[in-house]
């Protein structure tokens, strides 16, 4: 997509849902997949006379986002009423903050290729969720269910300063670990606890005026992220070009077609008339309360990273690859506590268990192979006990059957030939039921080495070690 | 059997106690005085077999000595308190068919007090109104003269007590609720410090105003109801952890007072009869050991303009919830969204209801929130200190309750002139202090109130002035 | 002060109550009424003077994070004449 001297200016708002056990202000569960309306209690459903009552571990979990992006903490948390009409809203009003969110003034790095850049977050604040309207469920209604509403949110608004969908995306991410790893939301956009609405304009470089935004609604993919936003800044540079306005207004995308489309928004010119709840009281937080929590914060992303790199010698993607959640990079740690090389662990982890894991569909929590199954086959391979294609065979096998290391190279032997003898006498059958192959190869085919090794894999049911192979058959043709 | 229906509180208690007579027989004594008092409308509801039934559960359990403190008392419950299965209507067509799943604290700690719920009483639409001309229900007659107003919106409470169909009734008072139907009537009303009546399932009005509490014969009476009715309460984020003294004792003790004596409000009272009671009524305090001290409250004027923004403002949004889908009125012609919330609450809500919404959206909203809401509650900062500075020098402040006794039903149609008779009431409102009004002459052959506003939490405090008057005078009892 | 058509018009939609051609002269009145005797309060200097949302501060009331379940689906919606499978139901909407 060409630019053509135009600048975008694109901020995210992104609404995460807490990892709490209830609501924000009533005691109702909140487990993903209820049948409609099982989770709405009288103060749910905004009933004559029901009152609100703040949950602790959301502020627990603001604290600990507010401390980790290194943001102004409120004094006071104070929240307030945003007022408009919509059967999602069941008092008509959803409580939110307005003008003293939790968690002021922050930032997050990102990375995007070789260039790092400092992503400001303008403030962070707690707010109910609503409820879900399903319009295509009956022929001449809206279906409304309340099980959500009321769910903490913590609305997180960065600056304005992401320049390209690709910084957008990093940033995103980048608020995905860091809310992962404290442990405060599974960030999961699939099933909804994590959203991201992104208001984007176009100017020119050097404008100090920016252009008019759109906000851009229903992303719930980091890859839709990345292809709404290119779809919209293109939309509007086109329009500018042409002369024509842009106007500001709520966009929807659709991922089916891959554009933007004016949204028949419901909270058109809506004036919300916010004003300071009357039902809950300021609570306030202590220094020393931030304090605390600032001490209690788990080990976050890039300082693990730069750990990684730094203790283990890890590369930066690499490291990147294995701090990309608490629960991988906890894995990765259990496996070198057996003494393996750390990057060998890295390819295994990242390439064959991740393999293995996507295709189960399994979180590497619930991973049938072990930190300690790993740490083993690793030890073998380098110990050149067994080869690598037999090892993945082990993986398998360990997943779907169980066992330990030890005894299941016993059993199926896989045990890796590396005696040059007996690798040298099957290589030489080899050789001699190929004779034509051997001449073309010796006078310069050099891919035909694949199919020998290849040969002498087969005969030794992959317990030759391809090393040896290609070592002595360089030694045959070179004589 | 006629006397039991006169009876106090007190009295009624010792009654049962010493068995003179049963719960069985007052109760019935009630329920045939409700009938052949029907006219008044005082009741929206009234709970005749299950009121019996109740009476000889409570006559098993006096006779088994196993005797709660309010056993076997019968009262009435203003229809803004929720019972679980009941009907709550709050006065109006929007709530005429809802049935509470759940029941307000102040019901479940009166009721496990012992006491036997007669019904709900009749009170201005959503507790908005001075004179309970606004009722989906009708008017309540002042039982004194039935052409006139028993005052609101606590109108059908207060005029239960004075015509006594019960001893005590609980009531709500935002801006004047209880204070000036009980001086309308010639009977005592509290209204505690807010806070120290759960709000939970009481229907909200205005939230950071609304109070619960007592409309009984005397001031000895509405200690002992307001005793079993305060407490902290969990589910509501306003109510106050506090201690709750024991105002039965209180109200009787030996306390030294000194009463503050407004001098704005002394200066400006135009009708002279309320001007003449009033100060016999400080006399006769002085006489017996007060000490009287002139205080100035030299913000007070301006109650009723901050009153008027802050109280339609909350009231616009918590009337947000009133749409027909979960529960309430819901509109017959609704063929679209929009429809179904503009017909059923307009169907649903009666003209003063609709104002005050009108006026409370208009003063949030854009451009307008600064004037009006804003610069109201900053108003209502410099009453509270005004009151803040006045209690640095005396223990309690005394002013008329009205400026006027009642007035016939129909005769004031000006919006501003029906607020006006909250003008003494609505201060203690805004400040969150404990106040009552007690019955202390007549006007126009009419009885006026002498109103008594104490500290935070001194409910006992101006409950034993209060006896004090009573003690010494003859103008609460009923002739 | 002065209420005009178009503040009514705003008043109605934001509120979802209707203001019809017979009741809006006097809802004007009654409006302007109530707003001349609210903008007394013009007469106070109050630059200087926080907004007051709550009368008493003094306790802070927060729960622990642990679900109860005390409530019946089936019960709240007797409340509610409109409702299909567990779901409210309203006219449709169309985004």
């Amino acid at each position: 997509m060409s630019l053509n001297n135009w600048q975008p200016v694109i901020g995210l708002e992104v609404h995460v849902q807490l990892a709490t056990k209830t609501k924000l202000f009533s005691s109702s569960p909140v487990a993903f997949g209820a049948e409609p309306n099982t989770q709405a209690s009288e103060i749910d459903l905004g009933l004559p006379g029901v009152l609100p009552v703040l949950n602790k571990e959301a502020i627990s979990h603001a604290l600990k986002f507010g401390c980790a992006i290194n943001a102004e903490i409120s004094e006071k948390v104070i929240f307030a009423r945003k007022n408009y009409f919509y059967p999602d809203l069941p008092k008509g009003y959803q409580i939110s903050q307005l003008d003293d969110p939790i968690v002021g003034k922050g930032s997050v790095e990102i990375k995007v290729g070789e260039k790092s850049k400092i992503i400001g977050v303008t403030r962070a604040h707690l707010e109910e969720d609503a409820g879900k309207s399903i319009h295509d469920l009956y022929s001449n209604n809206s279906a409304i269910d309340l099980n959500r509403a009321g769910t903490c949110l913590l609305e997180i608004v960065s600056e304005p300063d992401l320049s390209s969908a690709e910084e957008a995306v990093e940033y995103l991410k980048k608020i995905h670990s860091i809310v992962t790893f404290l442990g405060i939301s599974d960030g999961d956009m699939s099933q909804g606890s994590m959203r991201c609405d992104a208001n984007v304009s176009v100017k020119r470089p050097g404008d100090q005026k920016l252009g008019t935004r759109t906000e851009l609604k229903n992303i719930n993919s980091f890859k839709f992220v990345e292809k709404a936003i290119i779809f919209e800044i293109d939309r509007q540079i086109k329009k500018l070009e042409k002369g024509e306005e842009i106007f500001q207004e709520t966009r929807l995308y659709d991922s089916k077609k891959n554009l933007t489309r004016s949204m028949r928004s419901k909270e058109e010119a809506n004036d919300y008339r916010y004003f300071p709840e009357p039902d809950l009281i300021p609570i306030k937080i202590s220094k020393d309360q931030i304090a605390d929590v600032r001490k209690s914060l788990p080990e976050l992303p890039e300082i693990m990273k730069e750990r990684f790199m730094n203790s283990y010698d890890l590369s930066d993607d690499n490291a990147e690859l294995v701090t990309i959640n608490k629960e991988t990079a906890s894995f990765f740690e259990d496996v070198l506590s057996y003494e393996v090389s750390p990057k060998n662990v890295v390819n295994w982890i990242t390439g064959d268990l991740f393999a293995l894991l996507n295709k189960h569909d399994t979180n590497i929590s619930e991973s049938k192979v072990t930190p300690k199954h790993i740490a083993e086959i690793i030890q073998n391979i380098e110990d050149q006990k067994i080869s690598g294609p037999s090892a993945k065979k082990l993986l398998e096998m360990i997943w779907s059957e169980g066992g330990e290391v030890q005894d299941l190279i016993r059993k199926e032997g896989l045990e890796q030939i590396s005696n040059d003898d007996e690798i040298e006498k099957i290589l030489d059958e080899v050789i001699s039921e190929n004779q034509k192959q051997f001449e073309q190869l010796k006078s310069g085919k050099d891919r035909l080495q694949g199919f020998f090794v290849g040969q002498v894999m087969k005969k030794t049911a992959g317990s030759a070690s391809p090393q040896v192979v290609n070592k002595l058959l360089k030694d045959k043709l070179s004589k | 059997m006629s006397e039991l229906i006169n009876l106090s509180l007190t009295d009624q208690i010792l009654g049962l106690a010493n068995k003179s007579f049963s719960s069985k027989e007052i109760t019935e004594a009630y329920l045939n005085e409700i009938k052949k008092k029907k006219t008044l409308n005082c009741f929206i509801s009234v709970f005749e077999e299950e009121s019996k039934e109740k009476a000889l559960l409570a006559d098993e359990n006096i006779a088994k000595n196993k005797v709660r403190p309010l056993e076997g008392i019968p009262i009435a419950h203003k229809d803004i308190f929720c019972i679980k299965d009941k009907k709550t209507t709050c006065g109006s067509k929007m709530l005429s068919n809802f049935i509470s799943p759940y029941s307000s604290e102040v019901f479940s700690k009166l009721n496990n007090a012992g006491t036997i719920t007669l019904g709900k009483t009749n009170m201005d639409e959503f507790a908005m109104g001075s004179s309970n001309e606004t009722s989906f229900y009708g008017n309540v007659l002042n039982p004194i003269n039935e052409k006139l107003s028993p005052g609101g919106s606590s109108g059908g409470s207060a005029a239960a007590v004075r015509a006594n169909l019960c001893s005590f009734a609980t009531a709500t008072d935002t801006g004047g609720s209880i204070r000036q139907p009980a001086s309308f009537c010639g009977v005592t009303g509290i209204k505690p410090t807010y806070g120290r009546v759960s709000r939970w399932g009481m229907i909200a009005f205005a939230s950071s105003l609304d109070q619960a509490g007592i409309i009984a014969k005397n001031a000895k009476d509405a200690a002992i109801a307001l005793k079993y009715m305060s407490g902290f309460d969990q589910k509501d984020s306003t109510s106050l952890n506090e201690e709750v003294k024991d105002l039965q004792k209180e109200v009787d003790a030996d306390q030294e007072h000194i009463i503050g004596i407004p001098k704005e409000i002394i200066e400006n009272i135009k009708n002279d009869h309320v001007r003449d009671s009033f100060r016999n009524a400080i006399s006769i305090l002085e006489e017996d050991g007060a000490k009287i001290v002139e205080i100035n409250l030299p913000h007070i004027e301006y109650s009723l303009p901050a009153y008027y923004v802050i109280a339609p403002a909350e009231c616009s949004a918590n009337l947000a919830r009133y749409d027909g889908i979960r529960f309430g009125h819901r509109s017959d012609s609704a063929s679209s969204l929009e429809d179904l919330y503009v017909n059923s609450r307009t169907e649903g809500f009666g003209k003063e209801v609709k104002n005050r919404i009108f006026i409370g959206t208009f003063c949030l909203s854009a451009g307008y929130y600064d004037a009006f809401y804003n610069k109201a509650l900053k108003v209502r900062n410099l009453i509270k200190s005004d009151f803040d500075e006045a209690f640095k020098k005396v223990s309690s402040i005394a002013m008329p309750t009205c400026s006027n006794s009642s007035f016939e039903l129909g005769s004031i149609s000006d919006p501003v002139e029906m607020y006006e008779q909250d003008i003494y009431t609505i201060p203690a409102n805004l400040a969150g202090l404990p106040a009552l009004s007690i019955p202390s002459g007549t006007a126009e052959e009419m009885p006026i109130g002498l109103q008594l506003i104490g500290n935070y939490l001194e409910e006992g405090k101006i409950l034993n002035l209060a006896n004090k008057f009573q003690k010494l005078t003859d103008f609460h009892e009923f002739k | 002060m002065k209420i005009k058509e178009q503040d009514l018009k705003n008043i109605s939609l934001l509120s979802k109550i209707k203001i019809d051609e017979e009741t809006s002269n006097s809802l004007i009145k009654d409006l302007e009424s109530i707003l001349t005797m609210v903008n007394k309060m013009d007469e106070l200097d109050t630059t200087k003077i926080n907004p007051l949302t709550h009368p008493i501060e003094n306790t802070q009331t927060m729960r622990e994070d642990i679900e109860k379940k005390d409530f019946e689906r089936e019960k709240l919606q007797e409340l509610s004449k409109e409702k299909d499978s567990g779901f409210y139901l309203t006219p449709k909407v169309i985004e």
